[in-house]
């Protein structure tokens, strides 16, 4: 087997690393946003955010990946059984653990000021915190979440622990064998993951520095 | 039809820890980082008719926007009655966000909403609250613009506007949905000596208007020439009430008189 058909072989797992990091991606944003407002403005349910926190940031991926998809897998075979749910859920809530404390570090950067401004007009809290505080946020938070970002990218390696998902680096391990070619097949799949976390996370950066400028945060 | 648009009764409001209690504001947020009890408001009772234009003075943490904030029910007093025309607003179980809503409040350093521009930050609440469809939105943002003349700014982001411009969009956002009552707390106070001039002439524009205002400021010569009444405010407390010829010529009370001297010696010395 040569290089290119190595790499085209690799290349095919791309969308599916993408697909599981974007999707936890984006349940990290549905349940940290809502957290970390809860954790800031509803001291009294907080603990419940805090306990989250330490259990997604605490426990390492690859058991919560094995822990769902071969502990309760059997049980609920529609949903832990599916390997890209376990996948997708165990890193989506991980990064929503993560995103919590992203977005509660710009909740207090934006400043409690446009809560109080927001109500000031006869907003609700809860329509301030959407129509006035989330646009800001996630301006303010713009940096973090390109890290995030790449950290998706990068974990969602550990989702072949469970097989079942012909991602990226499930692939590159099976080259391994198949291609009896221990080097390549890593060092392509290095390369492949840099492309898909540093020029996203790049201009995620720069978008929002240039955006926090116009509006002065 | 009540008599007053606006009423403060016996109105109270502790910082820091007193027996044990938490203080809260409007949005939750408990504040217990006062080691030490601050009595910002102490028995304070107001009566505002329409058309009134009332000025409060006094020194620095007094308590004075502790009380404004209390008004608007922006910090919940710990005691004592805050009623917009006849609805008391410190039962339990009113509809604060629709009393807000009536109540425009103008912020000593402005806090426009960095993320919209001139327009975004005033049509927000006639879209968001008053649920006004997007053209007359717009067209009554627009004219409340155009009222304190900054029609010019219209597209721009509170960044891009000079501390002036920026305090006269607020005063815009706090009166495009006709409220009862503005509340302004120091508008001027944290703006270069240069731009207190527009801001001050815009408020001119709305007493000439009639509109209802209860503001916190220390420009002697615009309280000489707007205010029916003034409030010397000191300690929490409402110490001496009067008209501006009062305060200007002969205070009651020392404290109003050293006072009256100090500020007018500054203002003079400029
Ligand atoms: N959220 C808060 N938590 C604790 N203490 C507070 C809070 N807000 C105000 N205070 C205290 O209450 C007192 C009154 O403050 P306030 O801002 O109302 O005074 P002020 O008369 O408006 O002063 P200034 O002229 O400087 O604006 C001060 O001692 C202040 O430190
Ligand atoms: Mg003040």
């Amino acid at each position: 087997m040569d290089v290119w058909q190595e790499l085209i072989i690799l290349l095919e797992g791309v969308p599916l690393t993408l697909s599981i990091s974007i999707v936890s991606f984006l349940i990290g944003i549905v349940v940290g946003l809502p957290f970390a407002f809860i954790r800031v403005y509803e001291k009294e349910i907080g603990f419940v955010v805090d306990a989250y926190e330490k259990i997604f940031r605490g426990i390492p991926e690859i058991v919560l990946l094995l822990l769902f998809y071969f502990g309760l897998g059997p049980y609920f075979p529609s949903t832990f059984g599916n390997a890209f749910f376990t996948a997708a859920f165990v890193l989506g809530l991980r990064s929503g653990a993560n995103q919590s404390q992203i977005y509660r570090g710009a909740i207090r950067g934006v400043g409690d000021e446009q809560m109080i401004a927001g109500m000031s007009i006869g907003l609700s809290k809860w329509r301030a915190i959407w129509h006035i505080m989330i646009p800001q946020v996630f301006t303010f938070s713009t940096s973090g979440l390109g890290s995030e970002y790449a950290l998706l990218i990068k974990d969602s390696a550990y989702v072949y622990v469970i097989g079942g998902l012909a991602e990226l680096m499930k692939r590159a391990i099976e080259l391994k064998y198949s291609a009896a070619d221990v080097v390549t097949p890593f060092v392509i799949s290095a390369l492949l993951y840099i492309l898909l976390t540093f020029p996203i996370a790049f201009w995620l950066d720069r978008w929002g520095n240039r955006r926090k400028k116009k509006i002065g945060l | 039809m009540a008599d007053f648009v606006m009423e403060a009764r016996h109105v109270y409001k502790t910082y820091g820890r007193k027996n044990a209690k938490k203080t809260k504001q409007a949005n939750g947020d408990t504040s217990d980082g006062a080691k030490h009890v601050v009595e910002a408001v102490k028995d304070v009772s107001l009566q505002i008719k329409k058309g009134d234009i009332k000025l409060i003075f006094g020194p620095s943490g007094s308590g004075k926007s502790t009380f404004l904030r209390c008004l608007a029910m922006l910090d919940i007093p710990d005691k004592g009655e805050i009623y917009l025309g006849d609805e008391c607003l410190t039962k339990p179980g009113v509809d604060l966000n629709k009393a807000r809503a009536r109540i425009g409040f103008v912020f000593q350093h402005i806090y426009l909403f960095r993320h919209l521009t001139a327009l975004g930050n005033v049509e927000l609440a006639l879209r968001q609250v008053l649920k006004l469809p997007k053209e007359e939105a717009r067209k009554r943002a627009l004219a409340a613009l155009a009222e304190v003349k900054v029609t010019d700014c219209a597209n721009k982001f509170p960044a891009q506007m000079s501390g002036g411009q920026a305090q006269r969009v607020g005063i815009a956002r706090a009166l495009a949905r006709n409220p009862d009552i503005i509340l302004l707390d120091e508008p001027t106070s944290a703006l270069d000596p240069e731009l207190t001039g527009e801001v001050i002439d815009t408020l001119r524009d709305l007493a000439r208007e009639g509109t209802t205002m209860l503001i916190v400021s220390h420009e002697m010569p615009f309280a000489r020439d707007v205010a029916e009444e003034m409030i010397f405010y000191d300690e929490g407390r409402i110490v001496e009430t009067g008209p501006p010829s009062q305060f200007f010529n002969a205070p009651n009370t020392d404290r109003a008189k050293q006072f009256m001297t100090r500020i007018i010696n500054r203002t003079t010395r400029e």
